[in-house]
């Protein structure tokens, strides 16, 4: 088991070293059987670790760590003086001094740094499957930029040297490592959001750098507290071990506030929006499927010690604000991957939300939405990255062509939208169970449940706007063509594509046994408790909720289908007429409908900020 | 096996049952506007009729949307009187509604647009009400189930009021009658996504527009619980109550419909969810 796990990291960092050094076409073949052998070690890992498999690494390398943490603020620094930008170096120094501080007063220890249990492992299925499709895509993306052939390797060098850190950052139980990787992931993102060197990257590299930064800051206070405290030393275990203990409320509320900011929530939600200017295959695995569910991770792993307390009823009513306030911002924005990036955050608020409450169900249900939202929204970023490089076109109001001139890319968007909002995919489920479980809160919680509902259901039916918005663009046609022409794409944009078509498709027919299987026991495990799941005639029953298969599978043929069907299908020996327009000849063009947020969105920043503010004062209190 | 009978063939009758309601809602309607009003079976004469035309689509994806909007709302429908998860129909007739609008979406037709940007418009202002009344009705009796809230033994318009108010206020919505008729104004976008379809295709608009109301009454006679006749009583009254409005009152803007239903009928729903909380206390 050991050399299979440290596989996974080294595995990333060697052929993060060798792109650089081979040409493009040696480089290719080991980027493509470095995919392979990433996702299926980690799927026989998740196969196979059913126990928390503890290891730890020669107690010199804490030295080390914390050497790294030193060279890599010394950068930060070096950033901040060269871009002269205050911010980051304020926020460099108050880490810098923090860090020194914690490094004298961390008490010595034996302990295991590294434990893997089945969240790690469900985190590594989905960061290294969905990482080795975009490593397969970005060949070509990255091929089609126009840069020199040295930043084309050294992007994707760091796209693996990326891989290996957030497999590492899943399986830490040690704080001080888990800080470390959490400013390198950080690092990352510097790097790639300012890949293309103009100046409004420059500027949103900036903005992601220090906001991610007061995310690590919160994280070294809250190991400060745990010393001081008096727990021992830093580590997940430890904390969760303390966790009816006085005191513990900080702690946990520092930790909240690093994963909020990492999952873009208000008010830092401007570092995701500006993330966008990076490279698509950079969107697609920092900022929708793998850096940013660091966020919903890091709430999982404390669940057993946040649930109930006032810090999650906090963060509980701050998702469910942000969860409705993103959805309508997404709805003034014309920039697909802007609108992508509103939606994602408003989903990690929703992950966030249900991982806070802590229920046996909404655990289920933010694993669900965890895995279905990476594979969905890796899809939509990597044909954003398609109409990018193919179709040459940024913007929604450009796609109403794009049933013509490109079918399969329609299709492909179609349906990931389409998974995202209707059954039986993974993500509706998510959200059904999300409403269901809220009804069944606990008396006192019950209040609290009530106006998380209503979030829900508003949110909910605005992100059914968006959709329907986006949806409806691709899906027009002028009725004069009727023979439908594939587009053909390249190989390598096209396999990552069919492989995420397929792994929905699984995924859909194959869900009760994801159910007993994978989900289930992940959510058993954190909460050390098991939870109840049985088969009973057409519904599965997990804990109290039962799910209904049957209406579920039709569901599934009724509108997936359709919607694809309706794309296909050609009716013969009836008649055509055209649109009916009064008897006018006039040219049209349709656009489609927006609303301004632009009064409301200070609003929103400013309520966000009352929020964390509130979080760290009910825990002081 | 035997309490499955009566819901399947009520399902399989659906559209029958819908087209009298309808045809006897017309003669209501006439009646109230001092008017004789067509015979009862007049939507089956129009089924005939339209059965008999040539037929013209705009396009097949267009033609084949607006058909699946119908088998999809009759089978949302089949999961309602089944007994189904409450939210799952919901969900459902939303799916459907949603076939509506992307066909509306997949013309180069102004008027149908139009019409989808006005039905999107409408399901933001009852989708929320809905869910909040099956989260209130899901406090009330322990269970989403349908087939428990029927049996379950108190009327529930008794212990939900409230939410029973906030349905009345989003059914016309929801049916598209006066005063939130916008998404088919005749007068103004010639009847919006309706607008391209014709013969047997304008046959299934038509005829989903049927199940809808077979829809929206079972949801008001779920207020009756176990008691058919309270159940009855009430969808009597919701049915008088709907061409009252519909007769009665002019059209108002998409932004004056979004005003009414999220600042007067989602509050409304709201405090009936927070009632049903504070009780079970």
């Amino acid at each position: 088991m050991y050399p299979l796990i440290i596989s996974l990291f080294i595995v990333p960092v060697i052929i993060s070293g060798l792109v650089v050094i081979f040409p493009k076409s040696i480089s290719r073949l080991l980027i493509i059987a470095a995919s392979f052998l990433l996702s299926g070690l980690s799927l026989y890992l998740f196969i196979t670790i059913n126990e928390p498999y503890r290891f730890s690494i020669p107690h010199t390398m804490n030295e080390v760590v914390a050497g790294a943490d030193i060279l890599l603020l010394f950068y930060f620094g070096f950033v901040a003086i060269i871009r002269k930008s205050w911010l980051v170096g304020l926020m460099t120094a108050l880490q810098l001094g923090a860090l020194i501080y914690l490094l004298t007063v961390i008490p010595a220890s034996d302990a295991v740094q590294f434990i893997v249990d089945k969240l790690s492992v469900f985190m590594f299925l989905l960061i290294n499957v969905i990482s080795s499709l975009i490593a397969v895509f970005s060949i070509k993306y990255i091929d089609e930029e126009d840069c020199s052939s040295f930043r084309k390797k050294y992007f994707m060098s760091i796209l693996f040297w990326f891989i290996a850190v957030m497999n590492l950052l899943v399986c830490s139980d040690n704080m001080e490592y888990f800080f470390l990787f959490f400013e390198l992931t950080t690092l990352a993102s510097f790097l790639f959001i300012g890949f293309r060197k103009d100046e409004t990257s420059v500027k949103n590299a900036l903005t992601a750098l220090w906001m991610n930064q007061v995310g690590g800051l919160a994280i070294l206070i809250a190991m400060f507290f745990i010393i001081k405290n008096g727990y021992g030393i830093p580590t997940f275990s430890n904390l969760l071990a303390h966790s009816s203990a006085a005191g513990i409320l900080l702690p946990l509320a520092l930790l909240s506030v690093a994963a909020l900011i990492k999952g873009a929530q208000m008010p830092f939600s401007k570092w995701l929006l500006g993330a966008m200017v990076a490279p698509t295959p950079v969107s697609a695995l920092l900022h929708s499927s793998t850096m940013v569910k660091i966020a919903p991770f890091i709430i999982l792993r404390l669940s057993p010690a946040l649930k109930n307390t006032p810090v999650a009823s906090v963060v509980i009513v701050l998702t469910a604000f942000v969860f409705v306030a993103s959805a309508i911002a997404a709805l003034s924005q014309d920039n697909l991957k802007r609108i992508l990036a509103h939606s994602t955050i408003a989903l990690l608020a929703l992950m966030i939300m249900m991982g806070a409450v802590g229920t046996p169900v909404t655990l289920v249900a933010c694993l669900i939405l965890i895995l279905f939202h990476g594979i969905s929204k890796c899809m939509l970023f990597l044909n954003a990255g398609i109409l990018e490089r193919v179709f040459h076109f940024k913007e929604t109001s450009d796609m109403d062509k794009l049933a013509e001139t490109g079918p399969f890319t329609s299709f492909v968007i179609t349906i990931g939208f389409m998974s995202l909002l209707l059954p039986p995919f993974g993500a509706f489920i998510g959200k059904w169970f999300s409403i269901e479980t809220l009804g069944s809160l606990a008396t006192h919680q019950k209040l609290l449940g009530s106006l998380v509902i209503v979030a829900i259901a508003c949110g909910g039916a605005v992100l059914s706007l968006l959709y329907f918005k986006v949806l409806g663009l691709l899906i027009t046609r002028s009725g004069n063509q009727d023979k439908i022409k594939f587009e053909k794409l390249n190989l390598f944009y096209a396999i990552p594509i069919y492989f995420l078509i397929g792994i929905m498709l699984l995924s859909v027919l194959s869900f009760p046994f994801l159910m007993t299987t994978c989900f289930v026991p992940v959510a058993s495990q954190i909460l050390v408790m098991p939870i109840e799941i049985a088969t009973i005639g057409w519904s599965i029953h997990i804990g109290s909720m039962t799910l209904p298969i049957i209406p579920l599978l039709i569901a599934f043929l009724l509108v997936p289908v359709t919607i694809i069907l309706a794309m296909l299908i050609r009716f013969k020996n009836v008649d055509r007429a055209k649109e009916y327009m009064c008897g006018e000849k006039i040219d049209y063009s349709f656009s489609s409908f927006y609303f301004s947020t632009d009064k409301a969105t200070p609003y929103f920043s400013v309520i966000g900020i009352l929020f964390f503010v509130a979080l760290i004062v009910v825990a002081i209190v | 096996m035997n309490d499955l009978v009566v819901p399947v063939i009520l399902i399989v009758l659906a559209p029958l049952i819908g087209g009298l309601v309808y045809g006897f809602e017309r003669i209501v309607k006439a009646r109230m506007q001092q008017r004789w009003g067509p015979p009862l079976l007049q939507p089956f004469y129009d089924v005939l009729k339209l059965a008999d035309k040539r037929k013209m689509i705009v396009h097949s994806t267009h033609a084949f949307l607006g058909i699946m909007h119908f088998v999809s709302l009759w089978f949302a429908l089949a999961v309602l009187l089944l007994g189904g998860d409450l939210i799952l129909v919901i969900f459902l007739h939303l799916l459907s509604t949603s076939l509506l609008i992307l066909a509306g979406y997949s013309t180069r037709s102004i008027f149908s647009h139009l019409g989808a940007n006005r039905t999107a418009i409408s399901t933001l202002c009852y989708e929320p009400v809905l869910i909040l009344f099956a989260v209130s009705v899901f406090i009330q009796t322990g269970s989403f189930e349908v087939a428990s809230i029927f049996s379950y033994n108190q009327p529930l318009v008794l212990k939900m009021p409230l939410a029973f108010m906030a349905l009345l206020m989003i059914l016309p919505i929801k049916l598209k009658k006066s005063p939130f008729d916008i998404a088919e104004a005749h007068q103004e976008i010639t009847g919006g996504v309706e607008l391209e379809y014709s013969g047997i295709f304008f046959e299934a608009i038509y005829t989903a527009k049927w199940l809808d109301y077979i829809f929206c009454y079972t949801l008001v006679y779920l207020f009756g619980a176990n008691d058919p006749l309270v159940g009855m009583g009430l969808v009597l009254f919701v049915f008088l109550y709907i061409n009252a409005l519909d007769n009665s009152s002019a059209r108002v803007n998409y932004k004056q419909m979004l005003r009414f239903s999220l600042l007067v009928a989602l509050p409304i729903a709201f405090i009936n969810l927070l009632l049903t909380i504070l009780h079970l206390l």
